[in-house]
């Protein structure tokens, strides 16, 4: 498992733990839209750090959740990964 | 009744997912034509358990029906809800238009009996297999009784009254009740109504505790009340969601009103306390006329709860002639459920929908696997029985005590 987390793995976790289909490279276009807008409700970003957290086998700071958007929630992801490597 | 101020609630919209149809004019098809499509049990993880026959619905395609993202947070009895719930909209020409310019103004009232077995059973696999990280916070929603009326008031933006009537089989006639006390305080439209999935290995193995249920092995066979060979019920899945709308407003929108509902009551008599609920039964059916403003000879048709317990369905019987007197024992009664099975709290609001099609039709349909009746009562059986119909009772009772009553009136066809 790499360390970073692309967006084409951010793109497959949304399609399975929150059921919202959405292209990698459509994805690196709406990089600053709201999650809510993607259609990922707060239990759907929680099911997305949790099977983070599980794969990595590390825990995600409690603000992961809280991240509006998928640039923002990448930068503290890979950040974290990248502190823990 | 008929002052202006007054508000009345009428049924115009019906959205069935059921054993015998997963359309509404499906459904009706093959309930006037008395087919039964009780069945082997063949959900996963189910076959090798004591319950042999079930009423399964097997032409439902979730994923037509409904957006991904609804689905992976939600059981299959939320999945037909929402199938229903579009269905019944559709049907009473309420579109996302209407809800998007007075959200306030519609609301969704489901019951429900058993919730999401299916997804909690899955959810719990994987806390006890693999631990609590690996539990999808989804849980904390899907398998919940109030999920089905959550998940539609999102999906469709319904910001009116919403609630769950947590419940037994009579529940299903109390939730429409309490759709039209909202109606009459003032909401113009409630998507009411029941479906249910207790077809999952842990919901399965939940019921065989229930001494009512039938595990015959015959489908003709299992499920055969108010006859010597009545031996339990057989349970099904799927159900019913009514649109019940304000009538004037109704008319207004240039929709027909297509029955009235005009009268309700439930009483309670203990779990399993069979004989006990004559008298309890009997209560309900005598409130839900003197609200309704009808005396026992106007009922037309009666939709009988048909548990299939000997000492029940006695009872039943007993109750019919105790609240409508001689006129009990000449109205036709009829079981179409032993066709589909028992949907817990679905049950009764496919009885309703069956009324309201029956009125419309003037048919009374048969009821499936069911000859040779032994109690005093005019059971509709083998074929559909044309008749005028006017006013229909529908009547529920619940494994856990409950009776209920509703009173249906056709409204004349303007």
């Amino acid at each position: 498992m790499s360390a970073q987390i692309t967006v084409e793995e951010l793109a497959e976790l949304m399609k399975k733990a929150a059921g919202v289909t959405v292209a990698p490279q459509d994805l690196q276009q709406q990089y600053d839209s709201a999650f809510d807008s993607l259609g990922i409700d707060s239990l759907g970003l929680l099911g997305i750090v949790g099977e983070l957290e599980n794969r990595h086998g590390t825990p995600m700071p409690p603000d992961a959740e809280r991240c509006k958007t998928p640039r923002q929630f990448l930068d503290l992801v890979n950040n974290t990964l990248m502190a823990g490597a | 009744m008929n002052a202006p101020h007054v508000r009345r609630a009428g049924v115009t919209g019906i959205g069935v997912v059921a054993p015998n149809g997963t359309s509404t004019d499906a459904f009706w098809k093959a309930t006037q034509e008395g087919m039964s499509v009780l069945d082997r049990v063949t959900r996963e993880g189910c076959e090798h358990l004591p319950l042999r026959v079930a009423g399964e619905v097997r032409s439902f395609d979730p994923s037509a029906a409904v957006e991904e993202r609804f689905l992976v947070q939600t059981d299959r009895f939320t999945h037909f809800a929402m199938a229903a719930a579009d269905l019944a909209l559709a049907d009473a020409r309420l579109g996302q238009a209407d809800a998007d310019s007075a959200p306030f103004s519609l609301g969704v009232v489901t019951a429900a009996g058993s919730g999401g077995g299916e997804f909690g059973q899955r959810e719990l696999q994987r806390l006890w297999g693999k631990g609590s990280r690996f539990v999808g916070p989804y849980q904390s929603i899907a398998w919940f009784y109030a999920a089905s009326t959550g998940q539609i008031s999102i999906r469709r933006g319904f910001k009116g009254p919403c609630s769950v009537v947590a419940a037994d089989e009579a529940g299903g006639l109390d939730a429409l009740a309490h759709a039209a006390r909202a109606v009459g305080r003032g909401t113009d439209a409630i998507v009411a109504g029941s479906t249910e999935a207790p077809l999952a290995p842990y919901s399965v193995v939940c019921q065989l505790g229930y001494e009512e249920l039938s595990t015959v092995e015959d489908p003709a066979r299992a499920y055969r009340p108010f006859t010597d060979g009545a031996c339990g019920f057989v349970p099904a899945e799927g159900g019913a969601m009514l649109v019940v709308e304000e009538e004037n407003r109704a008319r207004e929108r240039g929709v027909q009103v297509r029955a009235t509902i005009a009268g309700h009551a439930a009483t309670f008599t203990g779990a399993s306390r069979w004989e006990l609920s004559r008298e309890g039964l009997a209560q309900a059916i005598r409130g839900a006329l003197d609200e309704a403003g009808c005396a026992p000879e106007e009922i037309d048709v009666v939709f009988a709860d048909a548990l299939g317990v000997p000492e029940a369905d006695r009872a039943e019987a007993l109750a019919i002639a105790d609240a409508l007197g001689t006129h009990g024992r000449r109205v036709p009664v009829t079981a179409p459920k032993t066709g589909t099975g028992r949907g817990y709290c679905a049950a009764p609001v496919l009885d309703t929908a069956a009324a309201v099609l029956a009125m419309e039709h003037g048919l009374i349909p048969p009821t499936p696997n069911v000859f040779d009746i032994c109690h005093d009562l005019d059971l509709v059986t083998v074929r559909a029985r044309p008749a005028e119909l006017r006013t229909a009772l529908v009547l529920s009772r619940g494994l856990m005590g409950s009776n209920s009553a509703l009173v249906l009136r056709h409204s004349a066809i303007e």
